[in-house]
């Protein structure tokens, strides 16, 4: 651990987080949208973001690169089709009836879920800023970049405590993502704080990513659940949870990690 | 399932597997006691024995011969009736409402029908009891009444006839909410979440709805309970001032099953039958009926409706029928020439129905019939679930006529009085006005339908004035209780099962606590 690592690392786990947040929105807005019947045609939106950012990001992470321009019209467009979806669900959530506001939220299109589009285009875009600056300025964007993961994270975490909330946590499971990220959030802003890397945020942040991927499991499981299980899985997968929501944790957790990465090489050279 | 012999009496045999003789039979195994449950019909497997069919479904109705009379007939057979193990839960609309608290004392705090002998808050916690044991999904805030715990799942989605309650209560100031339904909005052990089928009334066939057949009676025979199905008990027998068993047909044959008590548990009807037809030397005028108020003031509930056509496609059957409910005239006496409260839902009739409906309730036929049923995905309508109050000239009597078991039949006496009938006229305007304001047209009053049964073995402090007392149990005879919707002294304006399911928790807690201080 006392090897300054690879500036290349921290850029490929950013990138790697933009591309897994970014896998987890085009599979899941194509299931949604996809029972939504693309009513509206913007519905599509998403999936070409989302799927241009899957290549984009994931070609960084691997050490390609597609050029700079297509990163630039990605990550920003990634980010403009989350906040104008942002706002559409919005107004899906607001035109309906709800009687002590919770109907709307528990059954409208998700009010958090764009916002992880967006959250994909920044990670995107500091994915491209640390490749493209000279090494000893990229340590300043450490603690900003902790604060956009903390941020999502416990932004994901009220998405998922609500939709849990919806589900009546009926499996003692569905309090994990509701305990463990926001430990890990909360670790990752003390330190960006701090200025200083913990151990203990590297175990968070990394039992995040683990418990994206596990929840993965807990959903396909969850889908099973319902009638006829995943013998009947046309109909399944749009009525029980979101399969492909989950990594979400991870895409955050990962880009995390490189923002823990950065803390730690601020301070070796800063002392 | 484990089964009783008839050569020894068991601690209990209940006579109905509904709302009142399901949940005893759970709840008295469990604190160890021997059980039969008997019902007059069958054991129902729904994922095997269910069809997605409303004629077939009929087979879930008490359609035996009965005599109605009276200025209103009622209209017996579907949502006032059930010949199935777990009794009417099994076609029940799922609606679980808490009465208002001043409706249990409506002579005291209102000034009419007649008080219950129990204390809310009492009832408070036995409903609590029931919500959890039904997994109920209700609102995360209910608008009315006194701070009630967390309903234990959360309410399911809203389908469009219940946004159109929700629209018009809001046009016209007043609260809604989701209704809590005894259907699953999330897992539940090997139960799957509601699919939102839409056959609810004519049985679930998913086991999504947590009906008594699913809930309280695998509990039941898992505490060792035994559930004796099409047998139909046709007298209570009698010795020096005691039951001593239930005679009983089944395979073609009267049978004996000593019992050292019987609950009777068969709803407003076959309750108070049963007990008249029991009528012995001892009893001349039947069993518990001292007070001489064994099947008088029988008290339906007013289920008027109204309904309209709307621009937008509706598709009303989707999903449980009645997703949104507004209690806001159970809860607000101002404004009102008349007793009693009535709440009112949100409606998915399903297609025989709806054809009943359009041609007895509008007098549709022929063409016009078939032309209004083909705008169904346009109709929306809202339904009132409303107070009668208690008459003596409503009752259950026995005719002169045998049934196929050679039992004399009921017969059902019913007008609805003025108090009633200036209820109807509130309700009818109010919901017309709110469905008025969602920009519905072509709206029509359907007037005559009632539901649910009521008040005919009512339960009270004095022996006078009532069949059973506080704990449910005879005044007449002490090891004779009665436990359904007939111990009912009024009926308030909400679906009566889960008061029913609460009233028979706090029965099985009186039982106990009598038979641990006789030991």
């Amino acid at each position: 651990m006392e090897d300054v690592p690879s500036r290349n690392l921290v850029a490929s786990l950013v990138a790697a987080g933009a591309a897994t947040l970014a896998s987890s929105v085009l599979a899941d807005s194509a299931l949604e949208h996809y029972r939504g019947s693309f009513r509206n045609p913007a519905m599509v939106l998403p999936l070409a973001a989302a799927g241009l950012g899957i290549v984009v990001n994931a070609g960084r992470a691997l050490g390609r690169d597609e050029g700079r321009s297509i990163g630039i019209s990605s990550h920003v467009g990634s980010m403009g089709v989350g906040a104008t979806g942002l706002g559409f669900h919005a107004y899906n959530i607001l035109k309906r009836p709800t009687a002590g506001g919770m109907n709307g939220l528990f059954y409208a299109a998700p009010a958090g879920a764009p916002a992880a589009l967006i959250l994909s285009g920044l990670l995107g875009r500091t994915a491209d800023t640390l490749r493209a600056r000279p090494a000893e300025q990229r340590d300043a964007i450490g603690r900003p970049l902790a604060v956009i993961c903390a941020v999502g994270l416990l932004g994901t975490v009220a998405e998922a405590g609500l939709l849990h909330f919806r589900g009546a946590y009926h499996n003692p499971f569905m309090w994990l993502p509701i305990v463990l990220p926001p430990m890990a959030a909360t670790a990752l802003a003390r330190d960006a704080a701090s200025g200083s890397a913990h151990p203990m945020t590297q175990m968070l942040l990394g039992a995040t990513v683990a418990l994206g991927l596990v929840g993965v499991g807990f959903h396909i499981y969850g889908v099973a659940r319902n009638m006829g299980g995943w013998r009947n899985w046309r109909q399944n997968i749009l009525a029980g949870p979101p399969v492909p929501a989950p990594p979400a944790f991870t895409g955050l957790a990962l880009a995390g990690l490189g923002a823990l990465l950065l803390l730690r090489q601020r301070k070796e050279h800063h002392g | 399932m484990r089964s009783y012999s008839e050569t020894e009496a068991v601690d209990f045999v209940i006579v109905g597997t509904g709302a009142g003789g399901g949940t005893l039979a759970a709840r008295l195994a469990e604190a160890g006691f021997s059980v039969i449950a008997m019902d007059a019909g069958p054991y129902w497997r729904p994922l095997e024995d269910f069809a997605s069919d409303e004629t077939h479904q009929e087979k879930l109705y008490w359609t035996d011969e009965r005599i109605v009379d009276g200025e209103h007939p009622i209209k017996l057979g579907s949502n006032n009736s059930g010949k199935s193990v777990g009794g009417s839960t099994v076609h029940f609309a799922m609606v679980s409402l808490r009465f208002r608290p001043e409706h249990f004392k409506a002579r005291t705090k209102l000034g009419y029908g007649a008080d219950w002998p129990v204390d809310w808050r009492e009832m408070w916690r036995y409903y609590a009891e029931v919500e959890d044991a039904l997994k109920i999904a209700g609102p995360v805030r209910y608008p009315w009444g006194p701070h009630r715990g967390r309903y234990p799942y959360r309410a399911h989605p809203l389908n469009a006839a219940a946004e159109y309650l929700a629209r018009g209560a809001e046009a016209l100031g007043i609260d809604w909410t989701e209704t809590p339904l005894a259907t699953l909005s999330a897992p539940r052990g090997k139960a799957h979440p509601c699919v939102y089928r839409g056959f609810c009334v004519t049985g679930c066939s998913t086991n999504a709805k947590q009906s008594v057949l699913v809930t309280w009676l695998p509990r039941a025979l898992a505490a060792g309970a035994e559930i004796r199905d099409l047998a139909m008990v046709g007298q209570i027998e009698t010795k020096n001032g005691r039951v001593t068993g239930v005679q009983y047909h089944r395979e073609g044959e009267w049978r004996f099953q000593p019992a050292r008590n019987v609950i009777v548990a068969g709803y407003a009807i076959e309750t108070p039958r049963l007990l008249l037809n029991s009528a012995n030397g001892e009893f001349p005028n039947g069993l518990a009926n001292s007070s001489g108020l064994v099947g008088k003031n029988l008290m339906v509930q007013l289920n008027q409706a109204v309904w309209g056509i709307v621009e937008d496609e509706v598709r009303s059957y989707k999903g449980p029928p009645s997703l949104a409910i507004s209690e806001h005239w159970n809860y607000e006496d101002r404004g009102k020439d008349y007793f009693g409260g009535w709440s009112y839902m949100s409606q998915g009739p399903l297609p025989i129905t709806w054809a009943r409906t359009l041609s007895g309730g509008r007098g549709l036929w022929g063409q016009a019939l078939i032309d209004e049923m083909a705008r169904v995905n346009h109709s929306v309508g809202l339904k009132m679930v409303g107070e009668v109050l208690p008459d003596e000239r409503n009752r259950v009597t026995l005719a002169d006529e045998c049934d196929q078991y050679g039992l004399r039949i009921p017969r059902v006496t019913f007008a609805f009085r003025d108090n009633e009938k200036a209820m109807i006229r509130h309700a009818l305007d109010f919901m017309d006005q709110s469905l008025a304001a969602t920009g519905a047209t072509e709206r029509w009053q359907e007037s005559d339908d009632t539901c649910h049964l009521n008040g005919t073995a009512r339960m009270g402090n004095d022996p006078a004035t009532s069949v059973v007392n506080s704990d449910c149990r005879s005044w007449d005879i002490p090891n004779l209780w009665i436990c359904d919707g007939s111990i009912f002294p009024t009926v308030g304006g909400v679906n009566p099962s889960l008061t029913i399911q609460a009233m028979a928790c706090r029965t099985a807690d009186r039982i106990l606590l009598a038979n641990h201080e006789a030991s």
